[in-house]
């Protein structure tokens, strides 16, 4: 009969209608993002033995890291500039990292003002309060 | 138990004896200046009502939106977003007002204005409650529907004023359906103005005492509904608007206040269809007595802005072609036949009471 | 200017339009409504990704590859790394392959949950476009638990999978197949059952078989004129030769089938994905590549079926760590050429619907 599907239509968004709501209040409550999930990098500057692995990874080149020897002629790392701007967070350079020092975090809220603060000093970032561990 | 029914006396002609009261500090209380102050204050009214209807309606439909997509819809502004038609008027009055460089300024800019005199000019010759019509005329359904009718060219006027391709095929589509749906929408009404033997809305009402004129027009109703979204440009008949094709139709060019005023005149005609509705198929103020008449009215006016709400948020756009035939080879027919039935009914009915 | 002719009217519809999907636009000659001629532009959003290839390496291509058909990244990666793999001769493990075919599987029935809803939305069809993308939503969760992204999965690399799915996977994707009956039963009812998507998408739009051959239409589109060609089928590539499926195909030509035709890829990928969950051995999911990948001289081309249809990828490696030569066939792209001819004679809403039943996306079609 014609009509029929018009009825079930509206009986199908009735249905929903009273039924429960599945929207998330972002930002009263925050997300539970699972562990893996890419939306910025954290550095731990004590792990990290400048091997360059992680530059050489990105597609993109977003990462520029300098060392200088130390007295016990071990690598140190002395800067770590990441350029967001061009960052596809794919997370490579995370997965190549052989100690880890590299790792991705569920800080997603990176929203920023100004195109000069897409640079990231990943130094700095690690030490400023209230980081995402 | 006489205390009470005379206090549901006295709420259900509460604004009966307010009109009267103000008649009353005239000298003499039908005088000139006493009907031109009535007047002033009815029309006043109905500006209340209209403004009113669009300040709930457009949260309202986008609540509705909401729930049935399990969103909670707007929450944001007040309790429970309640606030959030308030802050988008703001929004609206704050935009720049451009008028498009090749546009015909005369005809663009007028367009909105008259079709949001429309919703006040038909909500004040319904009944909203007993003796409660603004203005009781007896050509009620006549005036309303020509009234109506004349949405179509401020559509076309600023669908071409605009100077702009979407807008004038937004602005044409608004001509072949709205002109073609209003003759059904005519028709359907006249089984009950056979019935009635009125054209006059309270008159329709007071018919309606023992039972609505749904049930003894089923089909009429039916066909009212469906052409009265074709009327209304709403889904699944918003070809008019519709943004999927034609971007927004005949209010592409507009911005700010002036896309504020069709917006509001759209409600206003949505409110203004279903207190017609309302009027002569769900019995208008009749009802239990138990509450107020005018309450009655609104609730039946709610029911029915509520069902086009749900309808839009769930069906898909119809096309042009199946528009025109349904109104044409299908809903035309089909009022022609309901009259035809009315008027046998009213023939055996008569016969049979020997009247 | 005669008076008994209609002037005809130039619509300019695109780049910025509400139905089109992505960053398309089409001249359109409009006799009234009806249209009598499409010029599709393209190239809104070329980034040259044939050209960036050159420039990375083997790997780093990868990321690159969700970027095409963004609504069914990991269908990109798994033709991209076993065109690599192909071209190495690496044979994968086991379980990555099974990993490999129920992430494609996924990622098949979110892009046709994306397809239906955007045809529904192109009619103003709201809620069903709503429902289809909330139940999208638990894909896009199973994807970020595992590879960390919603959309640009990212997922697969040269050798095997980035990552195995953590605990909780198995119980989210178990979950996810037992409701989705159900979820095809409300599609059914909100959209294809209503009598007013049919009459839009009925008889609409006919794209018959030897059209359909003549212009190389694959995917969907091609199995919805009546032809049974899948490369899934026709040439088996992962382990799809050990499972048991179908290939649906419909004989109606027109936009509804085109449309309808996806719920029934859907269950068939259901029926895919239960095998696999059931089949699925333990093991490793990266077989030994060396770090640094430097497959020999030559060239490969390896297709896959992607939701949309075919999605080649030709690479010419002149033995260093980077391309020298790469091209992507897209499937939408070689799709999109029937809109132009189909479409003439009808009007414009009915354009629009055969757009929205093409599923195209722009970045596939622009590269």
């Amino acid at each position: 009969m014609f009509g029929k599907g018009l009825l079930q239509g509206l009986g199908i968004t009735f249905k929903r209608m009273v039924g429960p709501n599945i929207t998330e209040f972002y930002p009263e409550e925050k997300p539970n993002l699972p562990i893996r999930v890419r939306s910025s990098m954290g550095l731990e500057k004590d792990k990290c033995i400048s091997c360059n692995m992680c530059a050489m990874a990105c597609p993109n080149s977003v990462i520029k890291l300098t060392s200088e020897k130390n007295e016990a002629n071990k690598k140190v790392l002395k800067t770590y500039h990441m350029d967001v701007g061009r960052c596809l967070f794919c997370g490579m350079c995370a997965e190549v990292c052989p100690t880890k020092a590299l790792k991705v975090t569920q800080e997603f809220e990176n929203a920023i003002y100004e195109p000069e603060d897409m640079q990231w000093d990943m130094i700095k970032r690690a030490e400023r309060k209230g980081k995402v561990e | 138990m006489e205390t009470l029914k005379y206090l549901m006396e006295t709420l259900n002609n509460l604004f009966l004896i307010i009109a009267e009261f103000i008649r009353g500090l005239f000298a003499d209380p039908h005088s000139v200046w006493a009907n031109l102050t009535m007047n002033v204050i009815n029309f006043i009214i109905v500006v209340i009502i209209v403004v009113l209807a669009a300040l709930i309606l457009i949260l309202l439909e986008r609540k509705v939106a909401g729930w049935t997509s399990q969103r909670p819809g707007p929450n944001r502004l007040g309790p429970r977003g309640w606030f959030q038609t308030i802050a988008d008027a703001l929004k609206l009055m704050g935009k720049e007002d451009v008028t498009p460089a090749g546009a015909d300024k005369f005809i663009f800019k007028i367009a909105p204005m008259i079709i949001f005199c429309l919703p006040m000019m038909t909500l004040a010759v319904i009944p909203y409650g007993r003796g409660m019509a603004p203005i009781d005329i007896d050509l009620g359904i006549f005036y309303f529907v020509a009234i109506s009718s004349i949405s179509t060219l401020c559509f076309l006027m600023a669908g071409w004023g605009s100077n702009n391709k979407y807008s004038l095929l937004g602005g044409m589509r608004a001509v072949a359906q709205m002109i073609s749906y209003e003759i059904p929408l005519l028709f359907s009404l006249l089984g009950v103005v056979m019935i009635t033997q009125s054209f006059n809305l309270g008159v329709i009402v007071e018919a309606q005492d023992t039972i609505p004129f749904i049930v003894l027009q089923p089909i009429a109703f039916v066909i009212f509904m469906i052409a009265g979204l074709a009327e209304l440009n709403r889904a699944p008949f918003d070809l008019v608007e519709a943004d999927q094709e034609v971007v927004a139709g005949p209010f592409t060019e507009y911005t700010g206040l002036r896309w504020g005023l069709f917006f509001l005149g759209e409600y206003g005609n949505m409110t203004a269809m279903s207190a017609l509705a309302a009027t002569v198929f769900l019995g208008g103020w009749q009802g239990p007595g138990f509450l107020p008449g005018y309450v009655w009215f609104f609730m039946k006016v709610g029911v029915m802005i509520f069902i086009m709400m749900w309808v839009r948020w769930t069906f898909p756009r119809i096309r042009i072609d199946h528009l025109m035939h349904l109104a044409w080879k299908v809903l035309l027919p089909l009022s022609i036949v309901n009259i035809l039935l009315t008027g046998l009914g009213i023939y055996i009915y008569r016969f049979v009471m020997g009247g | 200017m005669s008076i008994d002719k209609t002037q005809e009217l130039v619509l300019n519809m695109g780049p910025q339009h509400p139905s089109m999907h992505g960053l398309f636009r089409m001249v359109v000659h409009l006799e009234g409504e009806t249209v009598t001629h499409i010029d599709p532009k393209l190239g809104y959003l070329h980034r040259g990704m044939e050209k960036l290839a050159e420039s990375r390496t083997y790997s780093q291509f990868i990321p690159y590859t969700d970027r095409l058909d963004y609504l069914a990244s990991p269908h990109n990666n798994w033709a991209y790394v076993q065109a690599v793999e192909k071209l190495m001769g690496v044979e994968i493990p086991e379980r990555a392959e099974y990993l490999r075919i129920i992430f494609g599987e996924l990622a098949r029935i979110a892009s046709h949950q994306v397809c239906i809803a955007s045809t529904a939305l192109d009619m103003a069809g709201w809620s069903a476009w709503s429902y289809a993308f909330r139940d999208r939503e638990r894909i896009c969760d199973m994807y970020e638990m595992t590879a960390g992204s919603r959309l640009t999965v990212n997922i697969m690399r040269i050798g095997g999978m980035s990552a195995e799915p953590p605990e909780e996977f198995w119980p989210a994707l178990q979950s996810f197949l037992d409701d989705t009956p159900e979820m095809l039963e409300e599609y059914y009812g909100i959209f294809f059952g209503n009598e007013i998507a049919m009459g839009r998408l009925k008889n609409v739009g006919i794209l018959t078989k030897e059209m359909a051959e003549n212009l190389s239409i694959t995917g969907p589109v091609l199995r919805a004129s009546g032809v049974d060609f899948d490369v899934r089928k026709a040439e088996p590539y992962s382990i799809y030769d050990r499972f048991d499926f179908k290939v649906p195909v419909r004989t109606g030509c027109d936009s509804y089938d085109r449309t309808i035709i996806r719920m029934d890829e859907i269950v068939e990928s259901i029926k895919i994905i239960k095998q696999a969950v059931r089949d699925i051995p333990g093991g490793p999911i990266m077989a030994k590549v060396p770090k640094v990948i430097k497959p020999p001289v030559g060239e490969v081309y390896h297709r896959v079926e992607n939701p949309k249809g075919e999605l080649g990828f030709y690479i010419v490696s002149d033995g260093t760590t980077k391309p020298s030569r790469l091209r992507i066939r897209p499937a939408t792209f070689i799709n999109l050429q029937m809109l132009p001819i189909v479409a003439k004679g009808w009007k414009i809403q009915d354009v629009v619907a055969i757009f929205a039943t093409l599923d195209a996306v722009l970045g596939e079609v622009d590269k």
